[in-house]
């Protein structure tokens, strides 16, 4: 096995998309419970800095978000007390943390998906469906940090006629910015007709040409692709009889405990937990190796 | 020309009604966030797919390149300032010069590329739909003479950012109840309120800036490299 960063993107893919739309379908409290879960722990495993820094704007907004819900929406039957006469319901108010929670998984799930599917496969993903679009994005991708460099270059250049962004009032200031600016584009369109040029010459468009790429679907992404689909497909199927469904108006059904409830969420545990199973056998691997050594 | 065109109206009038039937039929509680993240990805297909068919010629592909990322650049370098973003003005200038086409690219491609750098989210197919109808809409007006005089541009700016801020409040509502509600619909245009202000505010600002000196020079490569004209 590989860890998750060296799966192939149509698997990365295929696996976010297909855990990003069930979290977001699915409302059945456990469910949702399995999903945040999933999404905080692997979370901590691949992005913990950021995801820890995030929760500090993330949970008031969310907590907010929560607590409008009520105020808003007056179905239920549980109601709890009267404001101007009108009722707040128990339901509203459980209702709105899920509907939290919900993003909130959402939220953390895209996190996961944008430290994993890094801009290379990204592009591999996209060109394989536009190739043209593919390379339009490829391009922007490298001017941006190509125009910032530039900048510095014209800034000093500018310096030099006394034409200094940084000093000077401040009329003088954003003049000498405006001139950047403007020697930037004038000059970043020449380059561009140069670069397609230079494209042009080396056969861009002709027929026949081939794509290098360093991706290999291997065994193991079939694997997981095999075991994804059929998660998928249980998903799909208790979705189809209505066994993963759950009500919150006119108030709550009951959260049945049998046979294939326990199918339906075993199984969503399994395709939510299968990331964090493949890290954490990565990890045990390395540890073992280093115990070896 | 013809199966493109046969491909977008099918889309247009067949694919996009059908998403909205069997997701009111099949999911009877209404999952619109899911429903409307479909349809407007399906929506922007037509201009990928119409840009892809045409074989586009390198020096097109370079010079819509560099206005995404100029604008791309433009959203990094206001970052400290929220909502105050020169992206739809760098797409709309594209749009007025090099046609609507150009305009939906760049502004698709500013909304992928940029979530790139910031994080992709639900929300990037949004933005890459009304940033790039934002360029297409400045391509049509372009080819007109309104948007040579200032009131044209600060018309134009004032609708971009009132636009944008509509759409994406849509989606705000939708992914919080699954279901568009008025109520919660007018809740969050008021609390929008202020980036409302603020989308049209920097939009204005940027037009009247750039407009001019950014579009005579796109007007200059063109002429000068003859591209993008019709007879080319």
């Amino acid at each position: 096995m590989k860890s998750l960063h060296q799966y192939h993107p149509i698997v990365i893919f295929f696996y976010f998309f297909v855990v990003i739309g069930l979290t977001m379908f699915y409302m059945h409290p456990v469910l949702l419970g399995i999903s945040f879960l999933g999404a905080v722990l692997l979370s901590l495993f691949i992005q913990r800095k950021k995801f820890l820094s995030s929760l500090k704007w993330l949970l008031p907004f969310m907590f907010i978000a929560a607590i409008i819900n009520p105020l808003i929406t007056h179905n239920g039957e549980i109601i709890l007390l009267y404001v101007n006469y009108q009722p707040i319901t128990l339901e509203a108010i459980v209702y709105g943390f899920s509907m939290s929670v919900m993003l909130l998984s959402v939220v953390f799930w895209f996190g996961s998906f944008n430290e994993i599917m890094t801009s290379d496969k990204f592009l591999y993903l996209f060109g394989r469906i536009s190739p043209a679009v593919a390379l339009l994005i490829s391009l922007t991708m490298r001017l941006i940090p190509l125009f910032f460099l530039q900048i510095k270059k014209i800034t000093n250049a500018q310096r030099t006629i006394g034409m200094d962004p940084t000093t000077g009032s401040l009329w003088h200031r954003i003049k000498s910015a405006a001139t950047i600016i403007s020697i930037l584009i004038s000059w970043a369109l020449e380059n561009a007709i140069e670069t397609a040029d230079s494209m042009k010459a080396r056969g861009y468009g002709l027929k026949n040409r081939s794509t290098f790429s360093l991706f290999k679907f291997d065994r193991a992404d079939g694997i997981v692709t095999t075991v994804i689909t059929c998660l998928f497909f249980v998903a799909l199927i208790s979705s189809y009889f209505g066994w993963n469904y759950f009500a919150y108006y006119p108030t709550f059904s009951t959260i049945e405990l049998n046979m294939t409830t326990w199918i339906v969420f075993i199984s969503y545990f399994a395709l939510i937990m299968l990331p964090i199973v493949i890290e954490l056998l990565e990890v045990l691997k390395w540890r073992s190796l280093k115990l070896n050594n | 020309m013809k199966t493109r065109k046969i491909i977008s109206l099918l889309l247009l009038f067949v694919a996009i009604p059908a998403v909205l039937l069997i997701g009111i039929v099949l999911f009877n509680d209404g999952k619109y966030q899911i429903i409307s993240m479909i349809v407007v990805i399906l929506a922007c297909i037509p201009f990928f797919l119409s840009f892809e068919k045409r074989r586009p010629d390198a020096r097109e592909i370079l010079v819509i390149a560099v206005m995404s990322a100029i604008s791309v650049a433009g959203r990094a370098a206001f970052a400290w300032v929220p909502a105050f973003k020169p992206v739809t003005a760098f797409t709309a200038i594209t749009g007025f010069k090099l046609g609507p086409e150009a305009g939906f690219l760049t502004g698709a491609v500013s909304a992928i590329a940029s979530n790139i750098l910031f994080g992709q989210g639900p929300w990037t197919p949004f933005q890459m739909f009304t940033w790039g109808i934002l360029g297409y809409i400045a391509g049509l007006l372009g080819k007109t003479k309104w948007m040579d005089t200032k009131i044209g541009l600060i018309l134009y700016g004032i609708f971009a950012g009132v636009l944008f801020s509509f759409i994406m409040d849509i989606w705000t509502v939708m992914s919080y109840d699954g279901a568009f509600s008025w109520a919660r619909y007018i809740a969050a245009a008021g609390t929008a309120l202020p980036f409302t202000i603020t989308y049209a505010l920097s939009n204005v600002v940027f037009l009247l800036l750039l407009t001019k000196p950014i579009g005579d020079k796109l007007e200059r490569i063109k002429k000068k490299y003859g591209i993008m004209q019709p007879n080319s």
